[in-house]
């Protein structure tokens, strides 16, 4: 039977482990950023280089979606070489549009949290508390009503899912419209000065075409 | 004396006479090869560039001459090559033994051209030729008993007296018989001399043997204890090689014919002279990486005597049997090269599946499970750990939150248990009433429907249609997915690209006013209760 000073030590070492482990998380945590709103045709070589100008970037990790039932923009977890460069990442992407991959539409980035690491170590030192309750217990039929209460709230959170991206469709529908027209616009300028009936048009309109 | 020759074993055997003009002729009587023992008068399998179905022959003679070494090859020939002068019936594994006098009879191949042995018993009723146990002629590669003269272009059961200068004693059945039996049989189909020299490594024991051998013409029982030795002592394939003729055929075929040939051809003499490559290590290794395969086909009729008729109907029968390790082999029809990367293969068998695959793979068969209402901050192994101490089941666990878009305050997880029971006892637990942190789970078994990762382009992201481009301008605009950039105040794209950045903002706050307010709504919930 290992001694008491025995167990203490084994479980000092592998506690050191895990704080270890922590910290070195929390630091990856620190220097890694969040991108979403990214368009699914982007690859790691795109990430890469478009952040090149103010980061190295160290890893990429994709975010999959097992969660929600829509058609939702890609995501990633990009890990740079520091802090700094993440914070100036982050200024970068939210002082100026950001355009990777398409237009216009820009990425957004954000100082990533542990939360979002699916690989995350667990926390040192944290118990796990549990308790099982039975129809019965006094605490039952509170517990009963707080699942019912996570599970309406799950809803709500989805509807809202479901009408930002409807916004986002509209916009996008909205904008493409725009983009349309002004391509046009601009498209007969430019040919009516290629063949001439500019010309024309500054004559009838007695106007002068070149300020003389 | 042994040599390497592009890294394929090789070693000499017993000396014979030597010869030649300048005496710079050395004769042999046996030699090792890939680690395969072959004597003369043994019956081997040789490639032709291009072919799949190898040449059957007979060693007639081994010798080395400067840096050279060459065999002497007695051909056999199939149904096929003599279609022509056929007359009767014909057995599927029957062949033929050239004799006569003319090209085609034998040839002179660089030894390295061998590629395999084969086992051919005479069944010819002539009394010179030992008549061979019904158990040898099942196991037989291949069966004879009639000659093709070369000279004539005849068919013919006679036996004839000589035949490429040898008596034809040599060339019919080995006097004693082959141990070409099943191992536990080994020991009594042997004489005692063999017997002894079994258990010991077999170069030394066979050497000795053959010592005592006078030179030319081997006598059949002494070049028969040669092969029983190796036999038994060589190395499993070898070995099971011989027990198991049938699968060996089938498995030799297999390799032998995905075995592709880089060769070397020597003698430029019609028909059945080019028949020589190179035969790549993969023969013999795959031969016995093959071991379980055959044991399996041992189990199968014995019968198949009637072994395909050399169409590589071989694939086909070997995909029917569902060997497998075996279909394999006709997919790397790629020699050497192939080789080193079985080591690999093997090494992904081992691998651990990528996530989305076990999570379909589990669903499939009903233990995946999906946990939610989970403390966000759980990771992996606090969630296993959870399983643990809670149910005292194992499992494997990953979170799935999305970031952007699933409420923090309720953490969701896929766990996966050994069996569907499992899995199903789980869930129904869990559900009854299982708080953790004072946060009551519950679960439901499958896989979430999510749409498959759209390939298209984000929305939000336009096009412009009818643009009228040249050609440099639309391959230009192709590209334009690799690049990125920061808008500029001055075009249009920065206004779209402004309008975009309002919205996500609203959203962002959208997101946070509804997650705090769920947030709240537990906090108080879990207060009142308290009371």
């Amino acid at each position: 039977m290992a001694t008491p000073d025995e167990h203490a030590d084994a479980e000092g070492l592998m506690g050191e482990h895990a704080e270890k482990e922590h910290a070195d998380f929390k630091a990856r945590v620190k220097r890694t950023i969040y991108i979403d709103h990214l368009s699914p045709v982007v690859s790691r070589q795109v990430i890469r280089a478009a952040l090149s100008q103010c980061a190295n970037v160290v890893s990429v990790e994709f975010i999959e979606n097992y969660t929600i039932p829509y058609d939702i923009p890609a995501a990633a977890l990009v890990e740079l070489d520091d802090e700094s460069q993440a914070k100036s990442a982050v200024d970068l992407m939210r002082d100026f549009p950001f355009i990777i991959g398409g237009m216009p539409r820009p990425v957004r980035a954000s100082l990533a949290r542990p939360e979002m690491f699916a690989d995350r170590p667990s926390l040192p030192g944290s118990k796990m508390e549990f308790l099982w309750l039975k129809q019965g217990d006094p605490e039952y039929d509170g517990m009963s009503k707080l699942k019912s209460l996570a599970k309406r709230q799950e809803a709500e959170n989805m509807a809202l899912i479901k009408s930002i991206l409807e916004e986002e469709k509209e916009l996008a529908a909205q904008q493409q419209i725009m983009l349309d027209a002004n391509y046009y616009k601009y498209d007969l300028l430019e040919s009516i000065v290629q063949n001439g009936t500019i010309k024309n048009l500054a004559g009838h309109y007695r106007v002068n075409l070149f300020d003389s | 004396m042994g040599e390497s020759n592009e890294n394929i074993q090789f070693s000499w055997g017993k000396k014979r006479a030597k010869g030649g003009a300048k005496m710079d002729t050395q004769f042999y009587g046996s030699f090792t090869f890939d680690n395969v023992k072959y004597s003369l008068y043994d019956c081997v399998y040789l490639f032709k560039n291009g072919e799949s179905e190898p040449y059957i022959g007979k060693i007639v003679k081994i010798w080395q001459q400067n840096e050279a070494k060459k065999v002497k090859i007695l051909w056999f020939f199939t149904p096929d090559e003599i279609r022509n002068y056929l007359r009767g019936s014909v057995a599927e594994n029957e062949i033929f033994l050239a004799s006569g006098d003319g090209t085609g009879l034998a040839d002179i191949n660089p030894l390295e051209s061998i590629a395999g042995k084969c086992t051919v018993v005479c069944i010819s009723k002539d009394e010179r030729n030992r008549q061979p146990t019904p158990k040898e002629q099942t196991v037989a590669d291949y069966i004879f008993y009639r000659f093709f003269d070369v000279g004539n272009c005849t068919l013919s059961e006679q036996v004839p007296e000589k035949i490429a200068g040898l008596e034809v004693n040599v060339l019919l059945n080995p006097k004693d018989e082959q141990v070409i039996c099943y191992p536990d049989q080994d020991a009594q189909g042997m004489d005692q001399k063999v017997g002894a020299g079994l258990v010991a490594p077999l170069p030394q024991s066979a050497a000795k043997m053959e010592d005592e051998i006078p030179v030319a013409p081997l006598p059949q029982s002494a070049a028969k204890m040669e092969d029983e030795i190796p036999v038994a002592a060589v190395p499993l394939s070898q070995s099971v090689a011989i027990s198991l003729p049938p699968s060996v055929k089938e498995v030799d075929k297999a390799q032998v014919a995905a075995v592709p040939l880089p060769l070397g051809v020597e003698e430029d003499v019609p028909k059945p002279t080019q028949k020589v490559f190179k035969r790549t290590q993969s023969t013999q290794k795959v031969l016995s990486d093959k071991m379980p395969s055959k044991k399996l086909k041992l189990s199968q009729d014995l019968t198949m005597k009637n072994m395909p008729s050399k169409k590589l109907k071989l694939s086909q029968d070997l995909t029917t049997q569902s060997m497998a390790p075996v279909p394999d082999v006709k997919v790397r029809s790629v020699p050497l090269a192939q080789l080193p990367t079985r080591q690999a293969d093997r090494s992904k068998w081992f691998k651990p599946q990528p996530w989305h695959e076990k999570l379909a793979q589990a669903d499939k068969e009903g233990r995946l499970v999906y946990i939610q209402n989970l403390d966000i901050r759980f990771g992996a192994s606090e969630i296993v750990e959870l399983i643990r101490e809670a149910l005292q089941l194992s499992c494997t666990a990953k979170p799935i939150n999305h970031p952007t878009y699933d409420d923090p305050n309720n953490g969701k997880a896929y766990v996966v248990f050994n069996s569907r029971n499992i899995a199903d006892e789980a869930v129904m637990k869990i559900n009854s009433g299982l708080v953790v942190g004072g946060r009551p789970l519950y679960c439901s078994k499958g896989l979430l429907k999510v749409p498959k990762p759209a390939s298209g382009a984000l929305v939000g992201h336009l096009t412009i249609s009818n643009q009228k481009m040249n050609p440099r301008q639309r391959e230009e605009q192709k590209k334009a997915v690799s690049t990125s950039h920061c808008s500029q105040p001055n075009t249009i794209e920065y206004d779209l690209a402004l309008d975009w950045m309002l919205v996500r903002e609203k959203q962002a706050m959208k997101f946070s006013i509804l997650h705090k307010r769920h947030a709240g709504e537990r906090k108080s919930f879990a207060a009142k209760m308290a009371q």
